[in-house]
């Protein structure tokens, strides 16, 4: 049965280590502490090297719409800053980031670049899966404060931005998995907006319904079934 | 006369002085435009190129770069000066990459319709509607969702994005907590004085308030901000080139002291010869002041060196006097020769009044005023207050078995023929330009500050220094329509590699009848609101989002086609405001350009528009201005050689004579040109300065060689007095000749090689049998 193990809450600048430390924490003081190296197999199972590739389903909740959009294709880790995500359905945009930039493609059209900064989503998306698929946890530091609870069979990394820019236009960036998988990340804009992206297995599995109400998709992303 | 009454004369001399400096300086302005001292221009090109120099958009930008601090202190850093200089009336925009441009456009939303290009090409129908409706359902799902979603109702088609992103500098530095870094991590800053680049009074003001700013905000005093760009390299200048002039000037004064004590062993001639030449400067200014009411920096530094040939008179009025005679009587012994040089030299600085250049004139006024003055203030002012000599200069140890051996040295004919034709030679043929043209060869700006200049260009894609395009029409309007019907061309020129990017005027701001055309292409309320009900059936918009987008279209159509004038006043006027400029009697458009890989391809477009189109090349522009500058200035000093010519041939009865002093002034002139051409010097304007002034000396040495006195004691006084000017002269340039100044330096070395070559040659060119007491 999960219980709150520990909010932890990394500060620090020696970053990598101590993520590492800080994981360590959420599984040593739990239920599973008396398993030596859960953390290390848990770090171990969410960390990938990269390149890393997953497939996704995003769904939109806007407030200029009547209804949920939904997207779905492909997430790739490409190492360090990089990553990019390939939408199939229901068109084809190919959006790429690196080195301080987002470039969108949609179709064959132009692509559009335009800097990071000015697309603090795609910085929150770039923030959420380094995490998430790169275990690493040392990019995000300077941007968002980190706390984790749960167990193993369902977990929840939340980040909450630092920089007033960033809280300008972002309220939290919310991971949930179970064991060594990630499942959902969770966007909610200061505006309001939120969007909710299911990856790995809850992707391949797909939705239940065309517009899913956003209360009945968060609750399928903290089941723990 | 009795000692009481020369002192008396002393003061009321020097109060004299003092009063009339007093009064002129409360008169006298001091300027520090530049524009000064460039020739005016002839072409349509150089005086565009003067007000651009002067008044240019480029010129007034200060490059700003804050290190040495974590990345967030930097940032806050920017912040905190941008928001500093915002409120701060010297500067016109100040720039950090943290003004979003969406933010700036929103200045000028409601004209958007007409400002953006999308109504050329398309109409506001239900198709092209629900192709944008269709796009911005997309967009929402992607990363940059929320930097779109607050303009969606208002603006469903993005024209203010589009107008930001057609207004974005094609290159910008990367942002970094939201404002610009450079690849160094440096926070990188812009900001544009209200004063003119080249005006480096108001320059100084103005980085003097940019740095009290920077160094108040919490945490700078633990980074460093570095400033760069035109006006920065002005006051860097000035002030370099002050602080050396005045460390030298203290050495020399020093020098100069101890050796006139050492010379003339009292302190009497330390007091005195000083007058006539301060009686000159003071007189000099006076008659600035009178004729032109304010004179330029560089006229008066220029002018005290010019004027240091006046320094000789009372010198050579020392050196002659002897026991038991009065100083009147030597003094009006020496006058002829004395005139002869003033007239002369006199004769020459008249060529930098006949060069059209006002600076150049002042100078000429200052000095030739200034030169009258001293001479005769030395004539007939100095004997009242010089007391009786007490030892002849003739006995001083040594200057006999001196005179003995200059006297002795072998003078074949041959020798001066044959380094005259050798110094041409090398004058010629030595390898390296002989004419600089680069004026910013003679920056005193060290070549680290400048590749940072162009680094810090680069990182924010300032455009090209070198290159702009020049678009002429009667009226701003037809400026406008201009840049409208080459910016197809241009873009294929861009396609061809010609060039790399541009920005033309109507980029900014379309002209009048586009605008016109655009806006009786907006439907009315009803016709765009059913198109939008047609647009948006099958999309998940909300019923009736885009309310504000109908009344905003509504209100576009009311609007009267934006001015260049309202579209100035907003914040990304200025840059227009760079672009439009009223010259003369018409408009003149200038189109920036960034990496010009070949100038040549922009003839066709001059073709095509008549002429009303050319490429400016401002460095070309610039040599051009200067060769014709120098050309002018070579003519006067031609005209200036052959009335010197004259005049020595004149006062000295004959060409006989003659040819004994304009001899060793033309060859000792010829191996400076030959030392400097065989370093590989170029020779630019303060050269040539520097090479007149050299000449008067040298003029000097070889008058009194020349003279026939048929007195052993009297050349004796003769070769003491030129000691004496040549060790100062000497001492005075051959000290300006270390400077780091490039033009301090220029006039140093010149004129230090001058006088010891005008002052051998004078020696070993003067007719052997006069000093060898064979008359």
């Amino acid at each position: 049965m999960p219980r709150t193990l520990r909010s932890s809450r990394i500060c620090n600048r020696r970053i990598l280590r101590d993520a590492l430390i800080a994981f360590a924490l959420i599984a040593s003081c739990g239920a599973f502490a008396a398993e030596p190296g859960l953390a290390e197999s848990l770090l171990a199972g969410i960390a990938k090297t990269p390149p890393v590739s997953t497939p996704f389903v995003q769904v939109s909740y806007r407030g200029v719409l009547d209804r949920p959009l939904v997207v779905s294709g492909t997430l790739q880790w490409l190492g360090g800053d990089r990553m990019q995500r390939d939408i199939d359905k229901p068109f084809k945009e190919t959006a790429k980031i690196g080195e301080g930039e987002l470039s969108v493609q949609r179709g064959s059209g132009d692509v559009h670049r335009m800097p990071l900064a000015r697309a603090p989503q795609a910085g929150a998306m770039l923030a959420g899966f380094r995490a998430l698929l790169g275990g690493d946890v040392s990019a995000l530091q300077q941007d968002f404060t980190l706390s984790a609870q749960g167990g193993s069979a369902h977990w929840v990394i939340t980040l909450a931005p630092r920089t007033t820019q960033l809280k300008r236009q972002l309220v939290s960036i919310v991971i949930d998995g179970r064991a060594h998988e990630p499942r959902c990340l969770t966007v909610t804009d200061a505006n309001g907006d939120s969007s909710i992206t299911l990856v790995g297995a809850m992707a391949e599995a797909g939705l239940r319904s065309t517009a899913p109400l956003e209360s009945a998709l968060a609750a399928r992303c903290r089941n723990s079934q | 006369m009795m000692r009481g009454a020369r002192v008396a004369i002393w003061f009321v001399w020097l109060a004299l002085i003092a009063a009339v400096g007093w009064g002129v300086a409360r008169h006298l302005q001091i300027s520090s435009d530049l524009r000064d001292f460039v020739p005016p221009a002839r072409t349509a090109d150089q005086k565009l190129l003067l007000d651009e120099i002067g008044k240019g958009p480029g010129s007034r930008l200060l490059l700003l770069a804050i290190s040495g601090a974590p990345q967030d202190r930097l940032a806050a850093l920017s912040r905190g000066l941008q928001d500093a200089l915002s409120h701060e009336r010297a500067f016109a925009q100040v720039a950090n990459g943290g003004n979003d441009l969406a933010e700036i456009a929103s200045d000028l939303l409601p004209y958007r319709y007409l400002l953006s290009s999308t109504l050329d090409a398309h109409r506001f129908d239900a198709a092209y509607l629900h192709a944008q409706l269709q796009q911005r359902v997309e967009d929402l799902s992607s990363p940059a969702a929320s930097m779109l979603e607050p303009w969606l109702k208002r603006d469903p088609t993005l024209e203010t994005l589009k107008l930001a992103q057609s207004w974005a500098p094609a290159r910008q530095p990367k942002l970094v907590d939201g404002v610009w870094f450079s690849d160094r991590g440096e926070a990188l800053l812009v900001a544009e004085t209200r004063a003119a680049g080249f005006d480096p009074g108001a320059q100084a003001a103005a980085i003097a308030s940019l740095q009290k700013h920077f160094a108040s905000l919490p945490g700078a005093a633990q980074a460093q901000l570095v400033i760069s760009g035109p006006g920065w390299f002005g006051v860097e200048a000035s002030r370099t080139t002050r602080a050396e002039a005045d460390r030298f000037g203290a050495i020399t004064t020093i020098g100069f002291v101890l050796m006139l004590l050492l010379a003339y062993r009292s302190a009497v001639p330390i007091v005195v010869t000083a007058l006539p030449l301060l009686s000159g400067a003071v007189v000099g200014f006076a008659l600035l002041a009178l004729i032109f009411g304010h004179a330029h920096g560089i006229t008066v530094a220029f002018g005290f060196t010019l004027l240091g040939v006046a320094q000789e008179y009372p010198l050579r009025v020392f050196s002659h006097r002897r026991i038991g005679i009065e100083t009147s009587q030597c003094v009006r012994e020496l006058w002829p020769l004395l005139a002869t040089a003033i007239v002369s030299v006199c004769i020459a600085y008249l060529a930098f009044f006949a060069s059209g250049v006002a600076g150049l004139q002042q100078l000429a006024v200052f000095t030739i005023g200034g030169l009258v003055v001293a001479g005769v203030c030395t004539r007939w002012l100095l004997p009242l207050i010089v007391p009786p000599a007490t030892r002849d200069m003739a006995a001083t140890p040594g200057l006999a078995r001196a005179w003995h051996f200059l006297a002795h040295l072998p003078r074949p004919r041959w020798v001066p023929w044959l380094v005259a034709v050798a110094g041409v030679l090398v004058v010629a043929f030595a390898p390296g330009k002989f004419w600089q043209n680069d004026l910013s060869a003679l920056t005193p700006i060290p070549k680290a500050e400048l590749q940072r200049d162009a680094r810090l260009r680069a990182e924010l894609g300032a455009p090209d220094v070198r290159y702009l395009l020049v678009l002429h029409a009667p009226t701003s309007e037809g400026v406008l329509a201009l840049s409208e019907r080459i910016a197809p061309q241009m873009r294929q020129l861009v396609a061809n590699h010609a060039v790399d990017g541009f920005e033309l005027p109507s980029g900014f701001l379309p002209s009048a009848a586009t605008q016109i055309a655009r806006r009786a292409k907006l439907p009315d309320a009803a016709q765009l609101q059913a198109a939008l009900q047609q647009a948006m059936e099958g999309l998940p918009f909300r019923a009736g989002v885009f309310a504000p987008f109908v009344a905003d279209v509504e209100a576009a159509r009311k609007l009267p086609p934006l001015t260049p004038e309202q579209f100035e006043r907003s914040p990304v006027g200025a840059r227009l405001a760079s672009m439009l400029v009223q010259q003369g009697d018409g408009w003149v458009g200038l189109g920036t350009l960034s990496g010009v890989n070949d100038s040549a391809a922009f003839d066709a477009l001059t073709k095509t528009t008549g002429g009303a189109v050319h490429l400016l090349d401002l460095k070309g522009s610039t040599e051009s201005l200067v060769e014709a500058y120098r050309h002018r200035i070579l003519i006067a000093l031609g005209i200036a050689a052959l009335l010197l010519c004259i005049a020595v041939t004149l006062a000295l009865r004959g060409p006989r004579r003659a040819l004994h002093v304009l001899g060793p002034m033309t060859l000792a002139t010829l191996l400076v040109l030959v030392v400097l051409r065989a370093c590989g010097i170029s020779l630019s304007l303060f050269h040539l300065v520097s090479l007149t002034l050299a000449a008067g000396l040298g003029l000097h040495y070889a008058l009194f060689f020349e003279r026939r006195t048929g007195d052993e004691r009297e050349d004796l006084r003769t070769l003491h007095a030129t000691l004496v000017c040549v060790a100062s002269a000497l001492l005075v340039f051959g000290v300006l000749a270390l400077s780091s100044v490039p033009v301090l330096r220029a006039i140093g070395l010149t004129v230090a090689l001058g006088v010891a070559f005008h002052f051998t040659l004078s020696v070993l060119m003067a007719p052997a049998e006069h000093l060898r007491g064979e008359r």
